[in-house]
């Protein structure tokens, strides 16, 4: 038992005897006055000195701990979330949802720490540490860590250039994914894939790719003619780019765009309406129904890429309501806090966590070698003995070791 | 009355082109007829070209890999792909109409054999067909595509170049579709026209990542598609399709391989080195035995058979010993395969060359429809060039 529980359990039984005095009509006028005030004035202040002595030092996490334990935080707490719009569908996700401490919080770790890995990503692009391209996806967080949420780490899932926050979910530490940005050695694709090529177990990237408005509907085709189980997922950020989907589609709709696959449209800004969705929408794959469409309405505020400003485009107000209003972890962060399921000074706490750990991972990914020169030609095929590889001269040749 | 004479001068005019060899497509098999020849009216046959630009000289049986049979193109394919399903139970065979036996019947009875789970048909799009080969070669499966013809094969050029090439590469050797085999029907068979004649593999040799095959001969597909299907790379197998019922020798019934990025030296000589692949090699052939006998000229003719990464060594090694090069295919001239080939050889031997290098090639038109005879880079043609060449 600690000099500071004892402190602090005499501290609240001296407040309540002091609260008691100032109540009374006639003591009051006594209060100061009296020796046993006297004491529990001198007492309290001491106490309240020590306890800020404690907290000041932050390295003291006992005394920390201590104090937040003895509030007693809920276990659980149900949220009513948004109502999906869908499109072929009898009947959605569900419209209340059950979030537990342990979730919350777990959320929330994810998600600061994706938005400080593409805080940090945007940084060490402007210092030209990071090259080629970098499309951010900071704004977006609830997306990926609620998709997450819903489906198993056995699940495959493969998506776009916007990758970094996926690839995280998926399983891959912030080290990697720095590395593979700044093209070194200990990234997760040896440094020879950047920014949309990350790759991690059932993660199949990661793509570059462009102009598959063509190919999307031939998919659809295929999935539905032979009941793939699998979930397309539009991230609707609002834009392509630098138009606007209301300048772009023809329907802006895009739930409904799978036209005979089912759709629904979900809040995506909100993490726990995009679990439940998915949830619901994993299910219906699951029990053999064929493919299943889901549009998630978020938005970004970084540019399209890091080559874009994003704001000629759209207006910084924009930006910035979206970001006052319904910032994904700021939402999650005022549900948990407003039902008691953590406390302020809990969730800074792994603020202070996750920006330390970026900070190493940005300190490991500048430091770190890059590949070396041999390896320009390896995997290209793979070839049991190493076979040349012409170079820009025929003087200039490359091993290509798979 | 009319009749009778127009079939009386089509049976001498049959005779006729026995005595010199040729090969009649009129003896084709029961549907072989309704392809090579949309009409079969007797007035018409007097006008239709009566032969083929090429002669298919089928090599001796080979001896080492079991009991064969005599087996044309197609068969020696479905033979391939037998082997194969029966081999490797993740191998899966889909494209367009490939359940009923194909088109050009290279996937009959497969079906009823192995299940519709593993020969499957897919919807008209060969982006998609492509897309869903790499999908399920990245997961494990072995997995082989057909697109109807090579002519079709360019809305998944974007997936071939773009996605299949570059998968191992740009995920660190994590990931890759190397399980993937396109096959395709290709070259030109005489009434193609634009679309139903094309030698792409120009656009693919432009491209690191993949592999290119192109067989001569029903024994040569035989074991080229079978190295394909296993090797660990995408490959794009080209078929000459003219070859499909042309084309028959003995052929092994057992599974074999032949390696893939290796030439073969066809024929040794010490004066001309002709290189070619596909249908030219029987074109080239006969070139050889024509410059043998008229101008006393010893050539050695080389099937490239794998396009990319092509056999540089045997083609060097070959040009350093007779000192002049004649390579000869059916696509257009600029940029087709024969640049590459010049450019390496005149590289490594320049001081070797007694001749500038001689490509005779289709020229840079569209592949046309009623000028296909004009357009081929037939016996004549090549032969022409390698007189010029001798005369250099």
């Amino acid at each position: 038992m600690t000099l500071s529980r004892r402190a602090a359990t005499e501290a609240w039984r001296l407040l309540g005897h002091l609260k008691e005095t100032l109540g009374h009509p006639r003591r009051a006028s006594w209060a100061v006055r009296s020796r046993r005030c006297r004491q529990c004035l001198c007492f309290m202040r001491k106490m309240l000195a020590a306890v800020s002595r404690v907290l000041s030092g932050a390295s003291q996490k006992p005394a920390s701990r201590v104090l937040v334990a003895s509030r007693n935080f809920a276990n659980d707490a149900t949220f009513e979330i948004k109502k999906c719009d869908l499109h072929r569908l009898e009947e959605g996700p569900p419209v209340t949802t059950v979030l537990t401490r342990e979730d919350g919080l777990k959320y929330y770790r994810m998600m600061q720490t994706v938005r400080r890995m593409e805080l940090k990503a945007d940084q060490l692009y402007k210092q030209k540490i990071i090259r080629g391209f970098c499309h951010l996806c900071d704004g977006q967080e609830a997306c990926c860590v609620g998709l997450e949420a819903g489906i198993n780490p056995t699940d495959h899932l493969i998506t776009a250039y916007r990758a970094h926050g996926f690839t995280f979910t998926r399983g891959l530490s912030v080290r990697e994914i720095l590395a593979e940005l700044t093209g070194r050695k200990g990234g997760c694709a040896k440094g020879k894939g950047g920014s949309m090529h990350m790759y991690a177990k059932n993660f199949y990237g990661g793509n570059g790719i462009v102009g598959a408005q063509g190919q999307i509907f031939e998919a659809y085709n295929m999935a539905a003619l032979w009941k793939l189980p699998c979930i397309f997922i539009c991230e609707n950020n609002r834009y392509g780019m630098g138009t606007s989907v209301e300048r772009a589609a023809a329907s802006t709709d895009y739930y409904k765009r799978g036209d005979f696959i089912p759709g629904l449209r979900v809040d995506g800004m909100d993490i726990l309406c995009v679990r439940e969705a998915t949830r619901f929408a994993a299910a219906y794959c699951r029990s053999g129904k064929g493919p299943i469409l889901m549009e998630l309405q978020t938005y970004r505020y970084h540019g399209h890429s890091m080559s874009d400003p994003g704001v000629s485009y759209r207006t910084r107000e924009e930006i910035q309501e979206v970001r006052s209003k319904s910032d994904p972890i700021m939402l999650l962060k005022d549900r948990m806090v407003n039902s008691n399921l953590a406390s302020v000074e809990e969730l800074k706490e792994i603020d202070v966590e996750v920006r330390k750990e970026i900070e190493d991972a940005a300190q490991f990914a500048t430091a770190d070698p890059e590949p070396p020169l041999e390896e320009l030609g390896y995997h290209i095929y793979s070839s049991d003995p190493p076979f040349e590889v012409r170079g820009a001269n025929q003087w200039i040749k490359f091993k290509s070791v798979s | 009355m009319a009749v009778v004479a127009a079939t009386a001068g089509w049976l001498l005019r049959l005779r006729a082109a026995g005595a010199e060899g040729h090969w009649r497509r009129f003896r084709g098999v029961g549907l072989a007829r309704g392809f090579l020849h949309p009409s079969t009216t007797v007035e018409d046959a007097a006008q239709r070209r009566q032969v083929a630009h090429f002669t298919f000289q089928p090599d001796p049986e080979p001896r080492e890999y079991g009991q064969t049979q005599k087996m044309n193109l197609f068969q020696s394919v479905t033979s391939a792909l037998d082997n194969s399903l029966a081999k490797d139970p993740t191998a899966v065979i889909f494209g367009e109409d490939v359940a009923f036996g194909g088109v050009f019947r290279c996937t009959v009875g497969l079906r009823d054999k192995y299940g519709k789970d593993r020969v499957f048909n897919t919807p008209l799009c060969e982006q998609g067909i492509v897309g869903f080969g790499i999908g399920i070669a990245v997961t494990g499966a072995t997995a082989i595509a057909e697109i109807q013809f090579a002519d079709y094969i360019f809305p998944a050029f974007d997936q071939i170049v773009n996605e299949a090439a570059k998968y191992r590469y740009r995920s660190g050797d994590l990931f890759n579709c190397g399980s993937l085999t396109i096959r395709s029907p290709w070259g030109c068979v005489g009434h193609g026209a634009l679309y139903h004649s094309q030698s792409p593999e120009a656009f693919f040799a432009h491209c690191p990542g993949i592999k290119v095959v192109i067989p001569r001969s029903p024994f040569q597909a035989k074991g080229l598609l079978l190295s394909c299907i296993e090797d660990k790379n995408p490959c794009i197998f080209f078929e000459p399709k003219i070859l499909y019922r042309a084309a028959a020798e003995q052929v092994p019934i057992e599974p074999y391989n032949i390696p893939l990025s290796q030439a073969e030296v066809i024929q040794e000589g010490s004066d001309v080195t002709l290189v070619a692949w596909g249908t030219q090699v029987h074109v080239i052939r006969e070139v050889a035995s024509m410059a043998k006998e008229k101008l006393g000229v010893s050539c050695e003719v080389i099937d490239l058979r794998t396009i990319i990464p092509w056999d540089v060594d045997t083609v060097c090694k070959s040009v350093i010993k007779t000192g002049r090069l004649l390579i000869s295919h059916e696509a257009p001239l600029t940029g087709g395969f024969a640049s590459e080939i010049s450019s390496t050889v005149q590289e490594e031997c320049f001081l070797n060359l007694e001749a500038p290098i001689s490509r005779v090639c289709g020229y840079d038109t569209p592949f046309p429809h009623i000028f296909e005879p004009f357009y081929i880079p037939d016996k004549w043609k090549c032969y022409d060039a390698l007189r010029k060449m001798i005369n250099y």
